[in-house]
């Protein structure tokens, strides 16, 4: 009796995958543990600095964890219990102001902080006007303010020189980078400076009138914060507000944060097709070495001696696997990178050691999970099968569908995502529609095989062989379903996010506006318009006020945060019960509708209003409610004769309530104008405008080349992920092709024994594969709708829309994609020879 | 050729029957027989006699359904899984009707493999021998797919003698070759078992082949009988006598060798 020695099954385990791995025939289940190692690597490392860019952009950060914004310096009341939590706090003071150079003036935004500022995020600042090296700093030093690169410019004016803001002089002494409570959001803005607040009063700036907004910025526990929150809101009065993280975030924020769901979604989906793809190659792995198994057993192997020579087999060619796959992968994300570096000045691509871990950890779980089942199979393989032979019985076509992978699945899932919820509802929405497909595709193989009947030989051949692998095929159908309904989701996506984006920017957006105009201003400025060819959308005069009553009901208590406040004015976010612009208008914008009522006719003298639909429906405003404004310490009453729809993308001026003439008549005002310059136009405008200093202009150009720059970069991120879908949907149809070899093998042996044609072979294969694909297509094109309906209404908040045209696609492309890459696989098989093939498989 | 009297195979009142949709089909009816160290025996019979069942419970690959099998002594059929598969390393040698090399092993390595699982010494030294024996000392690195079907059992027959089994179950050798091809496989196959004095059972339906063994047993629906054929024992003797006669020299000699003037068909 002697024993094995351990280094038996050792050499002969690296013989085996030496041999096999040179032969190629592990290739697929290489391929697949690469592409999930590479995919997680690549996106998760490229989302990490797609965040960080998110972030450095400051969408949607207060710079601290709550803030308290507020027109009027904070009651006593409320410092002393923030003195009592101890929270971190720091303090800004905003307003308008113009700053003068030697040659130069500029209105500009001013930022005036407390030394602690900001509590989170990066205050960024270059000492270069090029913006390089930016360093992370807190309030700048007394005596000097850091400016915008606009100012720069603008006031022709550089690093180290002075400038005066109100009766001081400051020396400039940086750029600014990244403000990380900057409102993406706001069209309005112009440049910023910051500066210290113990320089504050020696501006003389604040004076009796001046329109000051004050942020008070507080960090913390979360929870005292939570606690404090409760306390202090009920002591707020309707101009001020307190703010978290979330209810700061604009629209653009939230269309980017889409975005970045988005993509994390197609990641997701690209590593359950990976993981699909692992799960079918292991599969086949464990058939393809039943042979082997049973004569290393017949031949005196002992379980043990199996188990050890595979356990080591499988293992080493999973770390194989995964370390290429990490290579591929970090390939990928320098790609990715370069991608973003054209973008983004900010990216900083140092490799942190999560996507590392995450792909590691996803490519073990890939190679033992899926692994565990066709591997304990194989082993306990019986040697018996040396004279009965290896027919794999077909109770275990639902083998890549049982517990283990599918608890691996949602691990995967949620580790790459840190989301329970969408890992859950996707892997179990995946569940059921492949349930559903499974019936639906037998069904629809089924009406095949009559169709087929009617039809050729081939044809006939084809849908015979479909419906005789119905099974097996229903089980290829869904991953090809999957798989193309994937594809599909991700294009309609994409395009319909890529829509969303660009309906932000329509052609004839205006890119500047102009802010302050005197009546008697007007006029001429219109004139300059229409002779310079430039588009506006004409002058409206601008009042401040506040909507107090509704049918004589205070207002007050109405507290409801509007989502649309931002584009309203400079301070962003202020909901209804604060502060409104308020205009008049005669006629109809060409933009806007009429939904209820009807819009005055020119001329009619009764005081009367115009409701946006959307306040209307939230403050349950109706036609012929009164509805009562205070302007100042002017207050009037007037009714509502008309609710309108408008367009609040087109980034035209639009205002929610919007008066006939007569009601302004007493009041003045100045206006505001929304213009689309050409810029060969630039010049000639503003030299116009210098005659006119107290108007101010607003070049939004810069923002909307900052807008841009996002699409774009989000645009190269889909398509590194689309690339990666795409891969993992061809190496799961390769895989599952090649897991039918064997039997086709052995089948065109007969046929071709039996005297068909080449040509009738090759056709019915093809057809098989055309007519599995274009099934697969269909059911996919359905999936994908119903898929799309509700990540448009559920997740991304956006309208829900049919998408007939992708059908198209999904029919053919699944037809195209099927059958070709079938036909590639089974090339070798078509072009053998009759007397190979029949010996190959006798 | 020597026949001595030390039972290699004991099988006494040996049953298989299986379940099929509830009711119990008897494979094998009580099958008794005894082979002994040296012998050659042919078990021939028509398809789905039960001939090949009766092979793997032999064999130690399968379990009867009642009754005892013996290998060198060793009660096969109160051993489990691992302790036969102990039993075929170290005993049992096979060869099989789709030769059944491993793919992805070079020739050579398949050859290696039960000398490797018996942990003999110098299993590739012998597998080099065997395979040159063979007529293969060219092919030693080509894989399975890159050898003709004579080539691969030919292979297979140097793998079946590598680890010298005190029993050589061989299913349908030539079943699934030409005739030229398939006397060149027998001979090669009886010459090597003759130098080794290895004890043969062969399944086959080949009556030629059949007659080249010193004894013959008969299955017929699950029944077995001996064979005694006068004709037949004459021209077994008389090949017998040839090979014997070609072969005496070496006949106690173990160091396999392949007479010289034998060519390849393949």
């Amino acid at each position: 009796m002697s024993k094995l020695t351990s280094s038996t099954w050792f050499k002969q385990s690296i013989r085996l995958l030496h041999h096999e791995l040179r032969k190629g025939e592990l290739t697929i289940v290489f391929l697949a543990i690469v592409l999930a190692v590479a995919t997680v690597f690549s996106l998760t490392g490229f989302s990490d600095q797609v965040k960080q860019a998110l972030t450095t952009n400051s969408v949607n950060t207060l710079a601290a964890d709550r803030v308290l914004r507020t027109s009027t310096l904070i009651p006593e009341e409320i410092k002393a219990e923030t003195e009592r939590y101890g929270f971190d706090f720091a303090q800004k003071v905003q307003l308008k102001s113009m700053v003068f150079s030697s040659d130069n003036m500029l209105l500009t935004d001013l930022d005036i902080v407390t030394s602690e500022y900001p509590l989170r995020g990066d205050l960024l600042i270059s000492k270069s006007s090029d913006l390089q090296n930016p360093i992370a700093v807190k309030s700048p030093a007394v005596g000097e303010v850091w400016v915008d690169q606009g100012v720069l410019g603008r006031m022709d004016t550089a690093i180290g020189e002075q400038v005066d803001i109100g009766v001081a002089s400051f020396t400039i002494a940086g750029v600014i980078v990244n403000i990380p409570d900057r409102s993406f959001a706001s069209v309005f803005s112009n440049p910023t400076i910051i500066m210290n607040i113990a320089d504050l009063d020696k501006t003389e700036l604040i004076q009796p009138g001046s329109r000051v907004f004050y942020k008070y910025l507080f960090a913390g526990d979360n929870d005292d914060l939570i606690e404090f929150g409760e306390w202090v809101k009920p002591k707020l009065n309707e101009s001020q507000d307190w703010v978290d993280v979330k209810s700061s975030q604009s629209r653009i924020g939230r269309t980017l944060d889409t975005a970045e769901k988005f993509l994390s979604l197609a990641s997701m989906l690209g590593i359950v097709l990976a993981a699909i793809a692992v799960a079918v190659a292991s599969r086949r792995y464990g058939q393809r070495h039943k042979p082997t198994v049973a004569v290393f057993k017949a031949l005196g192997a002992t379980n043990k001696h199996i188990q050890k020579v595979y356990v080591l087999h499988w293992s080493l060619l999973s770390v194989i696997s995964i370390l290429t796959g990490l290579l591929v992968g970090y390939g990928l994300l320098q790609l990715g990178a370069m991608g973003i570096e054209k973008y983004l000045s900010l990216t900083s691509s140092s490799l942190t050691l999560r996507p590392f871990t995450i792909a590691v950890v996803t490519g073990l779980i890939c190679a033992v999970a899926f692994a565990i089942h066709p591997i304990s199979k194989l082993i306990a393989t019986s040697p018996i099968a040396v004279i009965k032979g290896f027919e794999e019985k077909s109770s275990s076509k639902l083998n890549v569908y049982q517990t283990i992978p599918l608890l691996a699945l949602f691990l995967l899932l949620y580790i790459f995502s840190n989301d329970l919820v969408m890992s859950a509802s996707l892997l179990f929405g995946g569940i059921v529609v492949s349930i559903i497909l499974l019936f639906v595709g037998k069904f629809l193989m089924g009406l095949g095989r009559t169709a087929g009947t009617k039809a050729g030989k081939s044809m006939h051949l084809a849908f015979a062989n479909l419906k005789r692998r119905a099974n097996e095929n229903s089980v290829q159908l869904v991953s090809f379903t999957l798989a193309i309904q994937l594809l599909l989701l991700i294009t309609v996506m994409k395009s319909s996010i890529l829509s969303e984006w660009q309906q932000q920017m329509p052609e004839g957006t205006p890119n500047h506006y102009l802010i302050n105009i005197t009546n008697e201003e007007v006029p001429k400025i219109a004139d300059f318009a229409a002779e310079n060819d430039i588009q506006t959308q004409g002058f409206f005069q601008v009042f401040r006020g506040r909507l107090s009553a509704i049918n004589g009901e205070a207002t007050v208590k109405v507290d409801k945060k509007s989502d649309k406040a931002d584009e309203e004015a400079t301070e962003g976010r202020r909901g209804v019960g604060r502060e409104l612009s308020l205009t008049w208008q005669e006629e109809l914008s060409p933009l806007t509708e009429v939904v209820k009522g009807q819009w005055w006719d020119i001329g009619d003298e009764t005081p009367q209003v115009s409701v946006e639909e959307d306040i209307a429906e939230r403050l349950a405003i109706e036609l012929g409610d009164q509805l009562t404004f205070t302007i100042g310490s002017d207050e009037f009453t007037v009714p509502v004769t008309s609710i309108r729809d408008v367009n609040w993308q087109s980034r035209q001026l639009n205002f929610y309530m919007i008066f006939n003439k007569s009601t302004f008549s007493e009041i003045d005002s100045t206006s505001i104008s929304a213009w689309r310059v050409a810029e060969e136009t630039k010049p000639l405008m503003f030299d116009f405008l210098s005659q006119y200093p107290s108007i101010s202009i607003i070049d939004i150009d810069a923002i909307m080349k900052q807008l841009t720059n996002m699409i774009d970069q989000m645009s190269i991120a889909i398509e590194l992920i689309l690339v990666l879908v795409v891969l993992a949907g061809s190496l799961v149809l390769v895989a599952q092709v090649q897991a039918s070899m064997e039997e086709r093998e052995r089948e065109l042996a007969i046929l071709r024994t039996l005297g068909a044609k080449g040509s009738l072979l090759r056709n019915s294969v093809l057809f098989e594969f055309v007519a599995l694909g274009a099934i697969a297509g269909l059911m996919a094109s359905i999936a994908m709708e119903i898929a799309v309906f509700f990540l448009q209404t559920q997740v991304f908040d956006m309208d829900f829309s049919l998408h007939f045209e992708f059908w198209l696609i999904g029919i053919t492309a699944g037809a195209a994609f099927v059958g070709i890459i079938g036909m590639l696989s089974c090339w070798r098989l078509l072009n053998l020879s009759s007397v190979t093939l029949i010996r190959r498989t006798m | 050729m020597k026949v001595n009297s030390e039972s290699i195979l004991k099988v006494n009142g040996l049953t298989k029957s299986v379940q099929l949709e509830g009711k119990s089909l008897s494979l094998l009816q009580p099958v008794n027989l005894q082979v002994n160290a040296g012998e050659t025996l042919a078990i021939v019979g028509s398809s789905g006699s039960g001939k090949t069942t009766l092979l793997s419970i032999l064999a130690g690959l399968d379990v009867p359904t009642s009754g005892e099998v013996y290998i060198k002594n060793q009660p096969l059929h109160q051993f489990n899984e691992e302790q036969r598969s102990q039993v075929r390393a170290e005993h049992v040698g096979f060869i099989f009707q789709q030769f059944l090399l491993i793919n992805s092993l070079t020739a050579l390595e398949n050859v290696m493999l039960p000398a490797e699982l018996a942990n003999i010494d110098n299993a590739k030294e012998k597998g080099m021998k065997l395979l040159d024996q063979v007529g293969l000392s060219g092919r030693l690195d080509h894989f399975p797919s890159q050898l003709s079907g004579g080539e691969q059992q030919r292979v297979a027959i140097a793998r079946a003698f590598i680890s010298q089994p005190d029993i050589l179950f061989a299913d349908e050798p030539t079943g699934n070759l030409d005739t030229k091809t398939g006397k060149y496989i027998a001979d090669l196959l009886f010459d090597l078992n003759t130098r080794l004095g290895t004890t043969l059972v062969l399944v086959t339906h080949d009556p030629k082949l059949a007659a080249r063994c010193n004894r013959q047993v008969r299955m017929d629906s699950g029944v077995l009988s001996e064979v005694i054929d006068e004709t037949q024992t004459q021209t077994q003797q008389n090949v017998e006598s040839t090979i014997n006669s070609e072969n005496e020299k070496k006949a106690d000699n173990k160091d396999v060798e392949l007479g010289e003037g034998q060519t390849c068909p393949n």
